[in-house]
């Protein structure tokens, strides 16, 4: 389905574009430590270790707000103790307030927001996508009642819905045995499951689907009236060979540079759910900024360093979605030739 | 008949990804005053960038890369000569050696240019009275102060700017500009002018919008009209009134029109003169009878077989083998580049042709006008088979072999 | 005389506007284009029928609603005996390999992200032909059999030039061995000199496998040349059909003799021809004209009885007419340009009027009616002035519908015979309506 020449400009694009070079790079690294986070990551990140609690990252210093009142010469005097920590390696960046290993918690988080990004992405693309088709192709009142549902679906602001939608269907998740754990490659330390977040993934493709269905209906519909598609029908192509033969390879484009856009999208969904305690993920990007939120003036990198992981990944898919839209773009892509 | 434009080896390039394209190469020709000069050609032939060149308009990746365009103005030439006595030669000025703003001061009221698409060459949001009246106002204003048009902005700066949003019952264009538009749109044979000006362009069909851009373009009383293919998108009985109407305005205004076309009928309607493109270079030109009666160079001669015939139909066309080729530099053989074409390629042939004298004022870029086709001397395919794109070459069937490039050692001695 | 292959009979296609869901709900009255309006003709197997008109004719409608890609507002198709429109499962199939369609884009009519072999073979594999290989195989003999190459097979669309592109989409259409082609524009997005590759191909390819064809076109000379018949479109009606020699050299109708007029000869001598251009441009089928739809541009009008001026009078009066009765003529705008705001100086605004709007002398019991219309003009009665000269000059055109009568080469104009019923019609509206006295006021 993808041409040679389709590949030849996403290679001539990506040659030229730094910023799409530096897209792969980010994606990449992100992608490798969520894959082998078990054996990457220096601790278990659920293991809690009370002595070791707010220690800042390597090299920073912290002040812990350890003031005491003392009595010196008849006065009451309060002394602020500053304390620097942290010269060892064994927490490169630093532990959150019950002692756990800030880095391995942002390592295993890029799980979860992976897993959410991918799965939440991919049932909204498959559920738009058939919704928009569908409508697009067929117009009229199938096109109507369609769209009219997607607009009342737009018409919610996505993080009430998704609130909303959890709130209906509590908070199932599927845990998967770590294979890496399983088969003993990583220590037996690690957490043995992989959490699968079901009812965080159902819920961002209900609440993102609508923005395939549109993309998905207005390419059905400009595509619809080529004559190739006339000439597959005059053959006697039904629908479904017209649909996928023609209609869907050539909608594709468009939806594809959308769905790396709503991937990161949907990673921002999630760390808001989690944010608020709605996802019931304990190991993820946004859990961590919640945790780290009430600590923030003492203890800035327990939601600062998952915050810039996400800011990393959105930015990283963010380049992504460039780089496909101008590789891809019909006018290099469709046309061309003599003129 | 006096000259109005000698055009001396005109050249623009495109300077794109793929390589640069000759568009127009070497392209000479003179539209005499008073007269219609038909240029034709297929698409891809560069006669459409040979209009832009003309008055200027070629845009980025585009360039003139070359030539001389003496345009016949004595009053212009009175003023430039002081400055650039190197650009004037008697009543003649070469307007490529003039300043970008000189030239832009040209446009309007020398030469003005229609298209092919009146819906996309007026703006939707604005009446039709109020574009044409535009037009007026600039070549009101340039003869009332001939010095501000050749300023950047020409009457519309940043304060002006600020002004219209401020207060938008200011219009920059005047009673008076208003007036003229109304007597051109009725010039051109729009009923209640008056009416119509004061509507916007999609409440006009096709044909009144073409009439509509005429009206426009005659609004600085140019010199020069280039129409580009300016009844490819009418009907025929539209067109019909179009070329009517054209052929009208210029002979009672006694204006001189370039009339760009891919249509035969339509140049043998209206056109004194022809040239005919190939190529991006003027492979033919003459009288319409010259041309039409007498074609000398084999692409002609197939261009008027591949015409079905309305009054007297043939059994069988007779085509042009092969398509055209693309035009990119590095793909250009450095022969006749027809050769691969043309039913009587000769050995000749596998040098550039020049442009030969027929008789007078009848020229042509082929060997034929020199001598008759000889059996001897042709020329097989595989030889032609030139680095051109492989696809179009293979278009007949007959020359998709990766031939090398015609070398010069094999020129026959003739 | 050889048995019609597809006998279309009284087709009609109509779409609808405003008619959405929001335009239901707020009871908006759906508006009828009429793309195909009442079209009737046959093709005879083996021949070519050609269908000429301007854009907006309704040829490339009445081409995909016969075709069944549209679904038709009334009338019926007949194909080999069989109604298109009620066919379903396996006589829909055999329609769908017997009929093909070709068209007029080369860019749009292939798929991008096909190969050329790909794009061929994709009616035998609907239908279920052959093997993959086999396909293959017959897909390359297409290609070399259209003037391509076999080995040019892998390639992408966008590889290929337009004229080798409509080779393809040429190919496809033959692929399955139909019998019967429709051509919509095969050749008018092409240059003359690929053209004319393309329509010998054609014509080869006809002649080669018994094809029928029905060539879509709005280049008459293309038709002239491909055509056996030719049936002539305007407004969504054929208004002359016939051998394509008899349309050429004898046409019937106004419409086709203007048309035939206006295309311009590629000939030295095409400068000295006379062209009696048709003024005005294609009514809207929105709202169609009221009885013969060509009536508003016709040269050759019919005066009612009590009337006999110059031709060029009827034509600049009916053009007048309608300028009033569209409301073209701003009335306070008249007054302005007469130097006459407070609107006291009637005969200054009669005479202005009349001066613009007519080039001719007038008869003056012409002279009379007109100056009376436009003094109701001026007086702001719209109506008033319509009516006046609705009376005089109304034509039995504007009244009486004219119809496609049967036999070799018909025509819809009342000039030219009809069928009974529309002789009756006009028999009885001349009797109907007596001559108005000349300048009298109406009612």
């Amino acid at each position: 389905m993808i041409s040679p020449r389709t590949l030849r400009n996403l290679r001539s694009e990506l040659s030229r574009s730094l910023l799409a070079k530096l897209g792969i790079a980010i994606l990449a690294v992100i992608l490798f430590t969520a894959v082998f986070a078990p054996l990457l990551a220096p601790h278990d990140p659920t293991e809690q270790d009370l002595d070791n609690a707010n220690v800042p990252p390597l090299g920073f210093t912290a002040t812990e707000n350890q003031t005491s009142s003392q009595m010196v010469d008849g006065e009451v005097q309060i002394v602020e103790e500053e304390v620097v920590v942290n010269t060892t390696t064994a927490h490169p960046l630093g532990t959150d307030s019950l002692g756990r290993d800030v880095l391995s918690r942002t390592m295993f988080g890029a799980r979860t927001s992976l897993l959410v990004g991918l799965f939440g992405t991919s049932i909204a693309v498959v559920l738009g996508v058939t919704v928009g088709i569908t409508a697009g192709y067929y117009g009229g009142r199938i096109d109507d009642a369609l769209m009219r549902f997607a607009d009342v679906m737009l018409a919610f602001p996505s993080l009430v819905l998704a609130i909303a939608l959890i709130g209906l269907w509590g908070q199932a998740s599927l845990r998967i045995p770590d294979p890496l754990v399983a088969f003993g490659i990583a220590s037996a330390e690690m957490p043995e499951n992989i959490v699968l977040p079901g009812t965080v993934i159902a819920v961002v493709a209900l609440v993102n689907w609508v923005w395939f269905a549109r993309v998905a209906r207005g390419e059905a519909l400009s595509v619809r009236d080529q004559e190739y598609v006339k000439a597959a029908r005059s053959m006697g192509g039904s629908d479904l060979h017209v649909i996928l033969r023609h209609v869907l390879p050539n909608s594709l484009t468009p939806i594809l540079v959308l769905a790396t856009i709503q991937i990161a999208a949907i990673i921002l969904l999630e760390s808001s759910l989690s944010f608020l305690g709605f996802s019931g993920a304990q190991l993820s990007w946004g859990f961590d900024i919640a945790q780290g939120r009430q600590y923030l003036s003492s203890s800035w990198w327990i939601a600062t360093v998952p915050g810039l992981a996400i800011v990393g990944a959105v930015v990283g898919i963010n380049l992504i979605g460039d780089w496909l839209r101008d590789a891809l773009d019909p006018d290099i892509e469709g046309q061309g030739g003599a003129p | 008949m006096t000259d109005l434009l000698r055009v001396r080896d005109l050249s623009t390039r495109f300077f794109t990804e793929e390589g640069q394209i000759n568009a127009v190469e070497n392209v000479s020709f003179t539209v005499e005053a008073g007269s219609v000069l038909g240029v034709v050609g297929e698409s891809g032939s560069g006669k459409s960038v040979t209009g832009l060149s003309l008055i200027d308009l070629v845009e980025s990746p585009g360039r003139i890369t070359g030539g001389e365009i003496w345009y016949n103005n004595a009053d212009l030439a009175a003023r430039v000569e002081g400055d650039q006595p190197e650009a004037v030669d008697g009543d003649f000025v070469d307007l490529r050696r003039l300043s970008e703003a000189e030239r832009r001061s040209l446009r309007g009221s020398a030469f003005s240019m229609i298209f092919q698409d009146p819906m996309s060459s007026f703006n939707p949001s604005i009446t039709v009275g109020e574009q044409i009246a535009e037009a007026a106002e600039v070549q009101r204003r340039a003869s009332a102060n001939p010095r501000s048009t050749r300023s950047r902005t020409q009457g519309y700066g940043l304060g002006r700017m600020l002004l219209d949003g401020v207060l938008p019952d200011r219009s920059y264009t005047s009673e008076e500009s208003w007036d003229r538009a109304v007597e051109l749109l009725e010039r051109v044979g729009i009923p209640d002018p008056a009416e119509r000006a004061e509507e916007y362009p999609h409440q006009f069909s096709g044909g009144m919008l073409q009439r509509a851009m005429i009206a426009q373009a005659l609004a600085g009383d140019p010199d020069l009209l280039v129409a580009d293919e300016p009844t490819t998108a009418l009907d025929v009985t539209i067109q019909a009134q179009i070329l009517d109407l054209l052929a009208d305005l210029q002979e009672t205004l006694d204006m001189s029109v370039v009339l760009i076309t891919h249509n035969l009928g339509v140049v043998a309607r209206v056109a004194d003169r022809v040239s005919v493109m190939y190529a991006g270079e003027v492979v033919e030109r003459g009288t319409l009878r010259d041309v039409f009666d007498d074609p000398v160079h084999p692409y002609t001669k197939g261009l008027l077989g591949s015409v079905p015939d309305i009054d007297q139909p043939g059994e069988r066309l007779e085509p042009i083998a092969g398509n055209v080729p693309d035009l990119v530099d590095a793909n250009m053989p450095d022969r006749c580049y027809f050769a691969d074409r043309c039913p009587k390629a000769m050995t000749d042939c596998l040098t550039r042709p020049p442009e030969y004298e027929v008789n007078d004022g009848h020229r042509a870029r082929c060997v034929l006008a020199e001598r008759e086709y000889s059996e001897a001397d042709a020329v097989s395919d595989e030889r032609l088979a030139g680095p051109t794109d492989d696809g179009a070459a293979a278009d007949d069937g007959s020359t998709a072999a990766d031939g090398s490039i015609a070398s010069d050692a094999e020129v026959s001695d003739d | 005389m050889t048995d019609p292959l597809v006998t279309v009979d009284g087709l009609e296609k109509y779409y609808y506007e405003n008619d959405t869901l929001l335009d239901r709900l707020t009871g908006a009255e759906p508006e009828a284009v009429r793309a195909v309006d009442g079209v009737s003709f046959e093709v005879r197997e083996g021949e070519t029928l050609g269908v000429v008109g301007e854009s907006g004719c309704g040829k490339s409608t009445l081409a995909e609603t016969l075709m069944r890609l549209r679904d038709p507002t009334g009338g019926s198709v007949t194909f080999d005996g069989e109604p298109v429109f009620e066919l379903s499962g396996d006589g829909l199939n055999a329609f769908r390999r017997r009929a093909q369609v070709m068209f007029q884009d080369p860019f749009s009519s292939l798929d991008p992200r096909m190969t050329a072999g790909e794009i061929i073979t994709e009616p035998l594999a609907i239908h279920g032909v052959g093997t993959s290989a086999e396909r293959r195989e017959r897909a390359e003999t297409l290609l070399e059999e259209v003037g391509l190459s076999a080995d040019q097979i892998d390639r992408y669309p966008h590889e290929f030039s337009g004229g080798q592109r409509q080779r393809i989409g040429f190919a496809r259409a033959l692929a399955i061995d139909p019998e019967f082609i429709v051509l919509d524009e095969p050749v008018s997005a092409l240059d003359v000199s690929v053209q004319a590759q393309v329509l010998n191909l054609l014509a080869d390819m006809q002649a080669e496998r018994d094809l029928t064809y029905l060539f879509i076109a709005h280049d008459l000379s293309v038709v002239r040349h491909i055509s056996d018949r030719v049936a002539v479109m305007y407004l969504g009606k054929v208004v002359e059909i016939g051998p394509t020699e008899e349309i050429f050299e004898n046409p019937q109708h106004p419409y086709t003799k203007a048309l035939l007029e206006s295309v311009p000869r590629a000939d030295t001598d095409e400068r000295s021809r006379t062209v009696e251009t048709i003024r005005g441009d294609v009514p809207s089928p929105r709202n169609p004209p009221s009885g013969c739809s060509f009536r508003t541009r016709c040269p050759e009008l019919i005066q009612p009885p009590w009337l006999d001026v110059p031709q060029a009078t009827f034509h600049e009066i009916g053009e007048f007419r309608t300028r009033i009765e569209n409301g073209d003529i701003d009335v306070d705008l008249r007054w302005e340009q007469v130097g006459d705001p407070d609107r006291e100086d009637r005969a200054a605004f009669v005479d202005s009027l009349r001066e613009e709007a007519f080039d001719t002398e007038l008869p003056a019991d012409d002279e009379k009616t007109v100056r009376e219309a436009i003094r109701a003009l001026a007086d702001g009665d719209r109506e008033t002035a319509a009516a006046t000269l609705r009376e005089r000059y109304r034509s039995p055109c504007e009244a009486i519908e004219p119809a496609l009568p049967a036999g070799e080469h018909p025509s819809a104009c009342l000039l030219n015979e009809q069928p009974e019923d529309v002789e009756t019609a006009r028999e009885e509206w001349e009797a109907d309506h007596d001559a108005p006295e000349a300048g009298a006021s109406s009612r």
